[in-house]
């Protein structure tokens, strides 16, 4: 289904990590309601999976003490499909980023592998002292 | 929105563990804690009803394996029940899935325990 034709764009800023989660998933089933779509609608829930990891993430590591910025986020359509933005003030991520998926016992470490393996695009730079991430999903 | 953990002892001797919510980085706690008084508390053999988890993240998927690695640990087993279809999709995706063989009700998990 094309999504050209609808306008969707939610914004919010948010530090708490229960808060950051809840405002997430809201945002996504804001996007089902206004483009019609179902919970089982399978793109979306692909990248709501992938945006609940880029956003525990950036909720768990992108706020070092002493910093009280707070997490900028960015939901909306464009003409192919969804995108997500997202801003921390956390350390640089690079050396994580390609991360391969981990054998089946270990516990943790899997987050980034799975963020790309759902996407279409997962976009990450470091400008100044911020994270910059991107997702980017065709619906 | 908390993850809650109900606990229901079978008759056949199964802790039978009933998470209501978002099993992901805030609520993996409350499945680890409920594992553990499981394993403590009874026969180390754990069916972990999903019906009530609406989403999965891989900190989520941790602490299964994490009870995983508890219950084994104990000469017991652990088995998956109910999981909805996102939740099937990351087991898949992270292959876990052939480690977690699910089944579509908690009956059907019972069934043979």
């Amino acid at each position: 289904m094309g999504t050209g034709h609808r306008r969707f764009e939610f914004h919010a800023t948010f530090s708490g990590l229960d808060e950051g989660l809840d405002i997430l998933h809201d945002s996504v089933d804001r996007l089902r309601r206004a483009t019609g779509r179902g919970p089982d609608d399978r793109a979306l829930m692909l990248f709501e999976t992938a945006l609940g990891e880029i956003g525990s993430n950036v909720l768990t590591h992108g706020k070092p003490a002493g910093t009280e910025r707070p997490v900028e986020y960015t939901l909306r359509l464009d003409g192919h499909g969804v995108v997500a933005s997202l801003t921390d003030s956390g350390p640089r991520v690079h050396e994580h980023l390609s991360r391969e998926m981990p054998g089946h016992e270990h516990e943790d470490g899997r987050g980034l592998a799975m963020a790309r393996s759902l996407l279409d695009e997962l976009g990450y730079e470091r400008d100044g002292e911020v994270n910059r991430w991107k997702l980017v999903k065709r619906l | 929105m908390a993850l809650e953990v109900e606990t229901r002892p079978s008759e056949n001797g199964v802790t039978v563990l009933a998470p209501t919510g978002r099993l992901d980085v805030a609520g993996a706690p409350a499945l680890k804690y409920a594992i553990g008084e499981a394993v403590k508390n009874g026969p180390p053999k754990v069916v972990i009803d999903m019906e009530g988890v609406s989403f999965v993240d891989s900190t989520g998927l941790g602490s299964v394996i994490s009870a995983l690695k508890q219950i084994r640990g104990s000469q017991g087993e652990l088995r998956l029940a109910a999981p909805n279809q996102q939740v099937r999709v990351v087991l898949e995706l992270t292959t876990l899935d052939r480690v977690f063989p699910y089944y579509a009700t908690v009956e059907e998990a019972l069934t043979g325990f």
